[in-house]
């Protein structure tokens, strides 16, 4: 695709920690662009260092955190130089974030009218008459019902999917290009969930916003994502489009991930095992960082670390063994099959 | 039907559980919160039921009451052949139970019928006509004398249901005492049921530690030194180690990553084989549950909407809430465009459900009879337990 139509380009970001055992690379080298109007999913277990991507991005790190490298361009804008004055423009008006946990990330002691209202107040040329107007006309565009009344109600006073529903109300008031959505519906039921992504889909399609999803569920990111990057231990192993990634996966960490769920469709007996447990943040393997988990692992993976390769048309993967992945996958069919 | 040879481990029977809301200056009551609301259910001797449902719907508090760890409002628990329901009463209470459940009903049952042999032919269930045996022949009517032999032992029956019911919880990092290095985490309820003693516990932890994947050696550490798959296997363990007839898995998996769950999935179901185990396997992830179950129970605020085997409730599904929470359930599949049924709303409150059939003002096929009466959860063939008047109207889109 061509990179220069791209709202948003993250290029071999690394982000580390400084903590008091020492430095944990919680992303390192990761990098994807994302297009206007997309949804791109970004996929892996807790610890892959997912979140701190879109943190990075959104320039919200505490202070331990560090961008320690990499490039960042939002809208042909270097996100690193920019000072921290105009990203507070930037950001709740330019690009806005959701959160997995409504409860926390409202305030707890002001009226989400009021949460709302200042986003709006903050980033448009408004008074405070009509940016409560604004406020319930987005409430309502969320699907909040009797916005009038709710919008002088208390985050407590809202069910957990109402809470959601007003937080992306909050995100969209003011219209951003870019929205990121951290594990929006993890906390939810799925009737709820269903409401919610529903939701998302058709309010990204009436504002034409960019949507980063990041998520640890394969079924969300196949439902709503066009194109996807799965994360392991802080790198990108596999980014592709949905379609493709779905077919063919071509990490052994990405083919694992989608044998390890039960499916509704089909009776699996035994559960793809990934073996082992995500490494250590502070003490990644040598190599490469699946190693310690692949069937495929040979000493050249406990070595060196494998590139991503481009293997077909918008789609990389960083194995040394891509080819072999769909032949051991072969013999492991067929020896289920006999 | 091929489930009269299996042996009943479990039965709940009408399991109520309400929790009182008390407000005011005397905390006097003033609410009811209906988490369980008449819920029947069988679990098989070897064989796993599924309970899912989304939160609130009361399938925890359903697991907590048939293990006692909440005292159930009323409804009758039966374990391995034994009514257990009156073993962790209080004593008057318990003698009250037994009188109003067995003395007074089978007393009037025999001059109903005239004979005895009349009333205990009338008995459906082999374990109550077993108790009406005993009471009428054995005992010649003497209600005191029945409820002083059925009371008699309790502490030891007690035990003995403790050991034989087990739990595995949620979340592996509160559930383990942070304190306790994991041998005695595992070994306690060893030493406590008298299954070993002095150093014979440890070969025992040692035995379990590996059959569910945890190295020996680490026997003497403390659990924050283990990631939480690991924890979730010490949470088995000690399960385990007592060789219990039942483990009630509440949201075993949930709070895993993925790689991690299909591991401990795995694991239970390979324990299952070795060990014969039978589960009550509560989760929230329809997934989860149609991978270990053998049969499913969908509840829905605090009653069961349908019960079926694995497959058939699957294949075809009847109450439009499983139909719905099946097509809303995000695939891992694009190809799959699926047609949804979003419920609108959230699920009400269980202090104040719903008249008629609770699932009714979410329903997409409710009619005006939905919200005046409730229906029964009624088996429409083949074992398959559906409480709506209007069932298999709502297809699934695909």
């Amino acid at each position: 695709m061509d990179k220069k139509n791209a709202l948003l380009q993250v290029n071999d970001l690394r982000t580390y920690f400084h903590t008091e055992d020492g430095i944990v690379k919680a992303v390192d080298g990761v990098t994807f662009s994302v297009y206007p109007g997309e949804t791109l999913g970004i996929v892996g277990e807790s610890g892959c260092g997912k979140s701190v991507t879109s943190l990075s991005v959104m320039r919200l790190l505490d202070e331990k955190g560090e961008i320690a490298g990499g490039k960042i361009v939002f809208e042909g804008k270097d996100v690193m130089e920019i000072p921290e004055s105009q990203m507070m423009k930037i950001r709740g008006n330019d690009m806005a974030m959701i959160f997995q946990e409504p409860m926390t990330a409202l305030n707890p002691v002001f009226t989400i009218g009021f949460q709302i209202m200042e986003a709006i107040l903050l980033h448009q040329d408004v008074n405070k008459e009509q940016a409560r107007k604004m406020a319930i006309d987005m409430l309502r565009k969320v699907g909040i019902p009797e916005p009038e009344k709710r919008i002088d109600e208390y985050p407590h006073e809202l069910s957990g999917g109402m809470r959601q529903r007003a937080m992306i109300a909050m995100a969209l008031s003011c219209n951003p290009r870019l929205l990121f959505a951290d594990e929006p519906t993890t906390a939810l039921d799925v009737t709820i969930q269903a409401q919610i992504l529903e939701l998302m889909k058709s309010l990204q399609e009436q504002y034409g916003m960019a949507l980063v999803m990041i998520t640890h569920d394969l079924g969300v990111i196949a439902e709503m994502a066009q194109r996807v990057v799965v994360m392991y231990a802080g790198k990108v192993v596999e980014y592709a489009e949905v379609h493709t990634l779905f077919k063919r996966p071509r990490h052994p960490y990405t083919w694992g991930l989608m044998n390890a769920i039960p499916s509704l469709d089909e009776d699996r007996e035994v559960l793809y095992n990934i073996p082992g447990v995500v490494p250590d943040p502070l003490d990644f393997p040598e190599g490469c960082r699946f190693n310690t988990r692949c069937p495929l692992a040979t000493d050249k993976c406990r070595k060196e670390e494998p590139p991503l390769v481009e293997i077909e048309e918008n789609h990389t993967a960083a194995c040394w063994y891509v080819d072999k992945l769909i032949e051991a996958i072969k013999v492991a069919r067929a020896g289920e099959g006999a | 039907m091929s489930k009269e040879q299996k042996k009943l481990l479990l039965r709940a029977d009408n399991l109520v559980k309400y929790f009182p809301v008390k407000a005011g200056v005397f905390r006097r009551v003033v609410a009811q919160v209906k988490a369980v609301d008449n819920v029947s259910f069988d679990v098989y001797e070897k064989e796993t039921l599924g309970l899912v449902g989304e939160s609130g719907c009361g399938k925890t508090t359903a697991g907590m009451s048939v293990l006692r760890l909440y005292e159930p409002t009323s409804g009758r628990i039966i374990m391995d052949g034994e009514d257990t329901t009156y073993y962790f009463m209080p004593i008057f209470k318990a003698r009250k139970y037994l009188k109003t459940t067995y003395v007074e009903p089978l007393s009037k049952l025999k001059s109903e019928k005239g004979s005895i042999e009349a009333a205990i032919k009338s008995i459906d269930s082999e374990y109550d006509r077993a108790i009406a045996e005993r009471f009428l022949k054995d005992f010649g009517g003497d209600g005191n004398r029945l409820v002083n032999a059925m009371l008699a032992n309790r502490e030891d029956k007690r035990k003995a249901f403790r050991r034989d019911a087990q739990i595995i919880f949620q979340d592996p990092f509160s559930s383990l005492n942070p304190r306790m290095r994991v041998k005695n985490i595992i070994g306690e309820g060893a030493r406590i049921h008298g299954l070993a003693t002095g150093s014979d516990v440890y070969d025992r932890v040692a035995d379990i530690m590996v059959k569910v994947g945890l190295s020996k050696d680490h026997m003497s550490r403390f659990p924050h030194e283990f990631s939480g798959g690991q924890r979730q296997r010490i949470g088995v363990a000690r399960a385990l180690i007592l060789n219990p007839k039942l483990i009630v898995c509440d949201e075993a998996v949930s709070a895993l990553d993925v790689s991690i769950q299909a591991q401990i999935l795995n694991l239970l179901n390979d324990l299952q084989k070795e060990f014969g185990l039978t589960y009550l396997f509560i989760a929230h992830d329809l997934g989860v549950v149609k991978h270990i179950s053998k049969r499913v129970a969908v509840m829905y605020l605090g009653k069961i909407a349908e019960l079926s085997d694995k497959k058939e409730l699957f294949d075809k599904p009847l109450h439009p809430y499983t139909v719905s929470l099946m097509s809303a359930i995000p695939e891992a599949n694009p190809e799959k465009k699926k047609q949804r049924i979003i419920l609108a709303g959230d699920v009400p409150s269980p202090i104040n459900p719903p008249s008629g059939c609770r699932f009714h003002p979410r329903c997409p096929i409710a009619k005006d009879v939905c919200s005046k009466e409730e229906p029964e959860l009624k088996d429409i063939g083949g074992g398959h337990f559906v409480s709506c008047f209007f069932p298999g109207e709502l297809k699934r889109g695909l």
